[in-house]
């Protein structure tokens, strides 16, 4: 039994460290590449969302590497995602791949299933020391958020261009490293300390936030490493959707530190209802970030995907009543590194221009969303 | 008080009972009618790109009402039937309205939502009738009114009347009548009765010879023992509808071919026809041909494929007429 999921941002190090720590055998699909989308691509259905298929494609590069259990979260929707397991497990048993789709469902009718799926997948480890396991992944998960956290919001101010990125990059190792709670106090110090040591210079600053689509703004191959294209290019940078809120789903959103309430609340006047996948808290949390005096907002979008369809179709209301400059960005397979940039760059110097006048006091003409 | 009811979406299912609510509380309702080629530029203009078609289609209805009438009226319903949701889309579709008209135009959207129950259902309906009329018997009156229409409707659509025949009560011609070859027209009520974005595709098949089969007219004990076969049940409300018909005429042969309507880029849909085309293939069913339909699909192309695809039911008909004939000798 050869376990595998899908790559989503830090993911990998979250529930690889439950496999280790159980000593069960796993195996990772191959990063993500260009491959990787064509695959996904090539064996998905005809505009079935982005994430379906870059996931696919995670699945088939694993499947090639050994892997024969592959580990899939599915639901009750409304949303397409809660139907992925399914789908992917029909296409690829089509293609004649020899493997077991297991898929989690955590809604409290279908618990049972899960729990005898659980089981299996432990392979007779105890069901406390699965427990144990989850949980010291859990607090790895916080860290890693919160570091994450750190490089965004110090990213902008590197004097080497990626100094940030390579000591995030070394915190993700220690924390990796890490097998006790003892350990993993001490590099939680040790990554902060490395993270705020990267040199830093004195920049004009803007501040731009991130919110969109679950998957496409947690993994950063997938979107064109928004996050670090803003960073380059002197933004501050926040997203609203950290891994943790994934793994938690309580609502709480510990890492930024304010409940999902807030947001729908705030997302109220524009959009009363939810709408499946993150669509209320795209607009929540621009209106959010508008108040916590961000400069922009980028809206990160998979193509064809539902909920952000509706928020995109929103969202220029919110800019235009508050002030607040959106991009919406479109991702799917077809989406060009180069025309990203040049509409990121574009962006940032608009914020800029924005804040600049604003710190003067002239009067701006509300920017609609491009 | 003019309210006007957008001709798109879920009015291809819900429009006569709206109107008939809305009319008997004594409001002047007003449609926006068939869709049409400016309605649907308009949509396409102001909605989304990446919108379906059917959003962009209920964008064009929603402008065209927007100078002439006091409010809108677009109702959430958030799920029609015991665990399970309508699509993302119409989830939001209030809210998107609202985006589109701005401020001009309030929108009187109720929430239906079968998940909270029936009391929160019938607050919901009564809190709308309050709107029009303080007497809450008219509201009940009209609630049930309303109700017996929509049945009727209903009923009409599975005995093979079209969307348009059934809101008037006749039509000069069933979509089934017993003729040699039978064909089931699959897909969300809108992407099947919209004559303009279907190009009538009802119709023409209807003077090719060809008799048509709705998911309405596919009796619901199939479609819904169909559903309980399935591994993972689906839970959109309508895509059941439309999983359920076509799993039923490919099992038992309810049609000698199928016809799958999508409109680009239905997400729901998406998902479903990977399951339908696999499930009807492995059953061995029936020939399938799903036409992906956009604002851009060209008419001759269109009647093209369908064309062949009838051709095709008719050799492989023949044929089988043939085979037939020559075990009996
Ligand atoms: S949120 Fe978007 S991308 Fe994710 S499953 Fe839903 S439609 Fe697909
Ligand atoms: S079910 Fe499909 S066609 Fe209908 S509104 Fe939703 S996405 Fe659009």
């Amino acid at each position: 039994m050869r376990i595998t999921w899908p790559h989503m941002g830090s993911l990998e190090f979250v529930l690889g460290s439950v496999f280790e720590e159980l000593g069960l055998d796993y195996v990772l699909p191959p990063p993500n590449s260009q491959r990787t989308l064509e695959l996904g691509a090539r064996h998905g259905p005809e505009f079935a969302c982005f994430p379906l298929k870059t996931t696919l494609g995670n699945f088939i590069e694993a499947l090639e590497a050994g892997a024969d259990v592959l580990i899939m979260v599915a639901g009750r929707g409304p949303c397409r995602f809660g139907y992925y397991a399914e789908t992917q497990r029909r296409i690829l048993a089509e293609a004649g791949y020899d493997f077991e789709m297991v898929p989690l469902e955590f809604e409290p009718s279908r618990l049972p299933l899960t729990v005898k799926r659980l089981n299996r997948l432990k392979q007779g480890r105890s069901w406390a020391s699965l427990y144990r396991a989850i949980k010291f992944a859990l607090h790895k998960a916080h860290l890693i958020d919160r570091l994450e956290q750190q490089a965004l919001h110090q990213r902008w101010q590197d004097r080497e261009k990626g100094a940030t990125t390579g000591a995030l990059k070394r915190c993700y190792r220690m924390v990796w490293e890490a097998g006790t709670y003892a350990d993993l106090a001490r590099v939680e110090e040790e990554a902060f300390a490395l993270l705020r040591s990267v040199p830093r210079v004195e920049r004009e600053e803007i501040k731009i936030g991130i919110v969109g689509e679950f998957y496409l703004v947690l993994e950063p191959y997938f979107n064109l490493n928004v996050e670090e294209q803003l960073g380059d290019l002197g933004a501050y940078v926040e997203r609203n959707i950290y891994l943790t809120d994934w793994l938690r789903p309580s609502g709480e959103r510990p890492v930024l530190g304010h409940h999902e309430h807030g947001s729908e609340r705030l997302a109220a006047p524009y959009l009363s209802h939810r709408v499946g996948g993150e669509g209320i808290f795209s607009v929540g949390d621009t209106i959010l970030f508008q108040r916590l005096g961000f400069d922009g907002v980028v809206q990160l979008m998979p193509f064809t995907c539902m909920p952000e369809t509706i928020a995109k179709s929103i969202l220029p209301q919110v800019s235009k009543d508050l002030g607040i400059p959106v991009l919406s960005l479109v991702i799917d397979e077809l989406t060009g590194m180069a025309g990203v940039a040049t509409r990121l760059e574009a962006f940032a110097d608009l914020a800029r221009f924005r804040r600049r006048a604003r710190a003067d006091g002239i009067e701006l003409a509300p920017q609609p969303a491009f | 008080m003019k309210v006007g009811i957008p001709g798109g979406l879920l009015y291809y299912r819900y429009g006569r009972l709206w109107n008939s609510f809305l009319h008997a509380l004594g409001a002047e309702v007003v449609e926006s009618g068939e869709t049409t080629r400016s309605i649907l530029n308009s949509g396409v203009s102001k909605a989304e790109n990446e919108s379906c078609l059917p959003v962009k289609v209920f964008y064009g209805h929603v402008l065209a009402l927007k100078e002439k009438v006091d409010a809108l009226f677009v109702p959430r319903l958030v799920s029609v039937k015991r665990r399970t949701h309508t699509c993302p889309k119409m989830l939001g579709l209030p809210d998107m309205a609202k985006a589109a008209v701005g401020d001009a135009v309030p929108v009187i959207s109720p929430t239906i939502d079968f998940q909270s129950g029936l009391w929160h259902n019938y607050r919901a309906v009564y809190s709308l009738g309050r709107i029009f009329t303080s007497d809450p018997r008219r509201i009940i009156a009209a609630g049930v009114t309303a109700w017996r229409e929509h049945r009727l409707y209903l009923e009409r659509l599975t005995l093979g009347l079209d969307h348009r025949g059934a809101l008037r009560g006749e039509a000069d011609r069933l979509l089934c009548e017993g003729r040699d070859l039978r064909i089931g027209v699959i897909g969300h009520h809108y992407n099947v009765y919209d004559t303009f974005t279907t190009m009538s595709l009802l119709e023409r098949l209807g003077s090719m010879g060809v008799d048509v089969m709705t998911a309405d007219m596919v009796p619901e004990k199939l479609r819904e023992r169909e559903l309980k076969r399935l591994p993972k049940d689906i839970y959109w409300s309508y895509e059941q509808e439309v999983a359920g018909a076509i799993l039923a005429c490919s099992r038992y042969r309810l049609v000698d071919g199928i016809i799958f309507m999508i409109s680009f880029p239905c997400g729901p849909d998406s998902i479903v026809r990977v399951l339908c085309e696999q499930e009807n293939r492995l059953m061995g069913g029936v020939p399938m041909l799903t036409l992906v339909m956009d604002e851009h699909t060209g008419e001759g192309g269109f009647l093209t494929r369908i064309e062949a695809f009838v051709d095709m039911l008719w050799r492989r008909k023949r044929r089988e007429a043939e085979e037939l004939e020559a075990v009996a000798v």
